[in-house]
């Protein structure tokens, strides 16, 4: 019978039929990931407690998610601009191992004046994760290579230059894992005073905002679109398509470097092997549930980061493994993705 | 209208035997538009036929219909004296049809044996890869085509994909070889040889069928001759023998020199002139040799030629896409053959692109945002950074007034648009208060008749208001109707140019047809 029918694109899918697949998406996936979490041993009951009671209404909890969404928002946003020229930035872990490793050498090798630490910091670690993207940038506008594949090995690349740096001239001699030493506390995010949440959340406010009123509201954004839905009519008006290009993926790696940056400045205060682990995909759901618009990026972040929180707890009192979270995260987006299939298409018998 | 020749037509021998290939009354409509009309065709065992037509005149539609590409609205068809309805190119390829279409139709990233194998299908007797390279080898030498096998498609000449296909198609059973425009990919060595071929294999009681735009071809290598206009056959198997190249270019082109309509503007000083003008060509498009012409403010230059001889890489290299080529081109005194599309937008050119949706619109993008590409650079809305997106809808909304464009608001996407709409929306766009040279590649095309008509005055209106048109379409008599010169252009170059009134159908389709 199925073989029968057929797809027919749907020309103008309507608002209410986009957020109902969306929703209906949401759903799905969240009862996967109940399913699968009960399968794995969490009692049902539990799991309400878990993910809406601990993380939605707790101070802990709250504060929490805040911290775990600060560099999901940076590195959301990093996937999301280079998305909209589509640009497949595959590499965000690797720019953000670049972010990491600019800002510890600072926080390690400092002078000057302490109040210029964390500013250095910044503006290093954003050059590095640009250089980073750079290099599949040139590949790919010199010789057309596919960015989906440089970017992706080059991130582990840049976590073979981690390792490098912390079984050699970086590792704290007095502790016996491959971590730096703690960061003098001029390098460190001022912690707040509500859980660990920190100064750098001020800063991924203030980018989060210039990005949104970027893309939204300035021509950049607006070439953005034409670029990245058809380069061809775009070059044939006369928009400017390689500086837009070129700079959209260029600020995609600098902000995967700043999550970098705020990771180690925020929360670790030191460079260890696991700082980076997880953004990758990370990015990705968020860039594509948020449909690369900044202020949905905001919000998705704070969604995954409170999964992030649950996942802690899960992990503490029911030896959940991190797996679990990336397969939750895993299954959400497929059946959002799988959800918008519906409401972009529709199913059709011919006629006799 | 009955002539000599239509009569020439009908009083070739009967042979005896069944036709090998009989159409009558077919028809075809695509949304409605017909592609075919009552189209005919009969083809004998024994000969190599011409088929020949402007480009749209319904030739590939026809041929499509006999290979079981498409099925026809009405009509008959009968293989070898059987009636038939095929429902799919396999049925045609039973019945011992073979189609080698104009673009061709095999898997690049495998080798020729592999392509063979994959036509057979699950129930042949072929099976193995090794088989199936025996196979094409055997044929390939029995035929007088070599190809190789084990080689990839992909790492394969125009020229070889294309005996690849005839020899895959022969493998499958063809004993009618349908070749859709063959020779408009070849160099002329290339052609000579496939086309004696096609002789030898029709000597050998096989039918061929020819697609062709050069009567070059056909009075060398054809043995009879249908001509094809608008979707309907205005000719039927002619003898070759029997006519002149002047009554083919008449009968293909029509009454289209008749229709008058251009704009009432005197040409006056130069305003573009293209001198010398060399470019590469695209995949599958040709370069452009020396080529040259000059355009005078207030004036249409009509460029006719049949698609694919130029037409796409002279467009980009006047709008800037391409520059990488040689040559100037010069637009109210100043050189803007090194500039970027943006410099020439605001010297002055405008562009109508044959694919509007490839280089004009984005369909995804809103009506207001498809009007404000241009312009937005400019700082029209909102000033150097900001944008103000009030100020495009507003602006959308007084073009879609202005151009009376149905369907449309602002907000809602291009890509919801009919086709006329759409070309309006363009209009809207290209012709602004900065116009001074448009290229129009093909405006009309694909248009219904009221849209194209709008088009066409569009462009009249713009040109008696001081602009120049470059209008290049392979629709002669929107050519004849507009233009104030008519050049014709083909293998890259402008064959020939002449005042509109001096322009006389055996001139047009002997350059039409590469002649000259
Ligand atoms: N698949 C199709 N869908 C819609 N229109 C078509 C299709 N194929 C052909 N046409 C239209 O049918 C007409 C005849 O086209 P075609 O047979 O390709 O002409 P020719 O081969 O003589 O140049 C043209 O107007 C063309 O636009
Ligand atoms: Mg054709």
């Amino acid at each position: 019978m199925l073989d029968t029918a057929f797809l027919v694109r749907r020309q103008n899918p309507g608002f209410l039929l986009t957020s109902l697949s969306y929703v209906g998406g949401l759903l799905v996936g969240l009862t996967v990931s109940a399913v699968l979490l009960v399968h794995a041993g969490v009692p049902a009951s539990a799991l309400v407690d878990e993910f809406l009671i601990a993380t939605f209404l707790t101070s802990d909890g709250l504060s929490q998610t805040a911290t775990a969404a600060l560099p999901l928002v940076l590195v959301g946003l990093a996937s999301g601009v280079a998305m909209r020229v589509r640009f497949w930035n595959i590499g965000v872990e690797g720019q953000l191992w670049l972010g990491a490793i600019a800002s510890t050498w600072v926080a390690l090798n400092g002078s000057g004046p302490e109040v210029l630490r964390l500013p250095t910091m910044f503006v290093l670690a954003a050059l590095a994760g640009a250089a980073w993207i750079a290099i599949p940038l040139f590949l790919k506008l010199k010789w057309g290579v596919n960015e989906v594949i440089s970017t992706l090995l080059l991130g582990s690349v840049a976590f073979l230059l981690v390792q490098h740096l912390l079984f050699g001239v970086w590792r704290d001699p007095s502790n016996s894992f491959p971590v730096t030493a703690t960061f003098p506390e001029a390098s460190w995010f001022l912690v707040l005073g509500w859980g660990q949440l920190h100064a750098g959340i001020f800063l991924v406010a203030v980018i989060a905002l210039s990005i949104w009123f970027v893309m939204e509201h300035s021509r950049v954004g607006f070439y953005a679109d034409a670029v990245g839905f058809n380069a061809k009519a775009a070059l044939a008006t006369g928009l400017p398509v390689l500086s837009i290009a070129v700079g959209l993926v260029l600020l995609s790696g600098a902000l995967s470097g700043v999550a970098g940056m705020m990771i180690v400045a925020g929360t670790e205060h030191r460079l260890n092997q696991s700082v980076g682990n997880g953004y990758l995909f990370s990015a990705i759901v968020i860039a594509y549930l948020a449909r690369a618009k900044p202020l949905w990026v905001v919000v998705i972040s704070f969604a995954l980061g409170a999964v992030f929180t649950a996942g802690n707890v899960l992990k503490v009192f029911y030896s959940i493994s991190e797996a679990m979270i990336v397969l939750m995260q895993g299954a959400v987006l497929m059946s959002i993705l799988m959800a918008q299939f519906f409401s972009s298409y529709s199913l059709k018998r011919p006629k006799n | 209208m009955t002539t000599a020749l239509q009569q020439a037509g009908d009083m070739r021998q009967p042979l005896g035997t069944p036709a090998a290939l009989l159409m009558r009354g077919i028809g075809k409509s695509f949304d409605g538009k017909a592609a075919l009309r009552d189209a005919s065709f009969c083809l004998e065992w024994g000969e190599v036929h011409a088929i020949v037509g402007e480009n749209g005149a319904g030739k590939s539609t026809l041929m499509n219909v006999a290979a079981g590409v498409y099925v026809a609205d009405g009509g008959d068809q009968s293989i070898d004296g059987e009636a038939i309805s095929l429902r799919s190119p396999l049925e045609a390829a039973a019945a011992g049809l073979g189609m080698v279409h104009q673009h061709f139709r095999l898997v690049e990233s495998f080798t020729v044996a592999e392509n063979v194998l994959l036509g057979f299908g699950r129930k042949a007797a072929v099976k193995t890869l090794t088989d199936a390279a025996a196979i094409v080898s055997a044929k390939s030498s029995e035929i007088g085509l070599p190809v190789d096998p084990h080689k990839l498609v992909a790492n394969l000449s125009i020229a070889e994909r294309q005996r690849a296909e005839i020899i895959k198609v022969m493998l499958l059973g063809a004993r009618i070889l349908v070749m859709d425009e063959p020779t408009a990919v070849l160099t002329d060595e290339e052609a000579r040889t496939l086309l004696s071929f096609a002789q030898r294999l029709s000597r050998q009681g096989h039918a061929v069928v020819l697609i062709t735009h050069k009567f070059r071809e056909v009075a060398a290598f054809c043995d009879r001759v249908t001509i094809m206009r608008h979707g309907e056959t205005v000719l039927e198997g002619a003898r070759v023998a029997n006519v002149t190249e002047a009554e083919v270019a008449r009968l293909m082109v029509g009454d289209a020199l008749t229709v008058a309509g251009r704009p009432l503007s005197r040409p006056g000083d130069v305003c573009l002139s293209v001198e010398r003008l060399s470019a590469r060509a695209t995949a599958h498009g040709q370069s452009l040799n020396d080529l040259g012409f000059e355009l005078h403010v207030g004036e249409i230059l009509g460029i006719a030629g049949v698609g694919g001889n130029g037409q796409e890489e002279l467009v980009a290299c006047l709008l800037g896409l391409d520059r990488a080529g040689a040559g100037a081109i010069v637009l109210d005194g100043q050189d803007i053959s090194t500039a970027k599309p943006d410099q020439r937008r605001e010297a002055g050119l405008r562009v109508i692109p044959s694919d509007r949706f490839d280089s004009g619109l984005i369909r995804e993008l809103s009506i207001a945002d498809n009007l404000a590409l241009t312009t937005v650079a400019s700082g029209s809305f909102g000033g150097p950074f900001l944008l103000s997106r009030r100020a495009m809808r507003e602006k959308a909304a007084e073009a879609i007034d202005a151009f009376d464009i149905r369907g449309a608001t602002p907000e809602r996407p291009a890509s919801l648009l009919s086709g006329g709409n759409a070309q309006k929306v363009l209009l809207a766009r290209e012709l602004d208060h900065g116009l001074k040279v448009l290229i129009a590649h093909s405006p009309s095309r694909g248009l219904d008749m009221k849209a194209a008509e709008f088009v066409r005055s569009a462009i009249r209106r713009a040109v008696e208001a001081g602009a120049a048109c470059l209008l290049i379409s392979e629709d002669l008599q929107e050519v004849m109707s507009l233009s104030h010169r008519v050049a014709v252009m083909n293998r890259g170059r402008i064959a020939g140019c002449r005042q509109t009134g001096d322009v006389t159908p055996e001139w047009i389709g002997g350059l039409l047809a590469g002649h000259a």
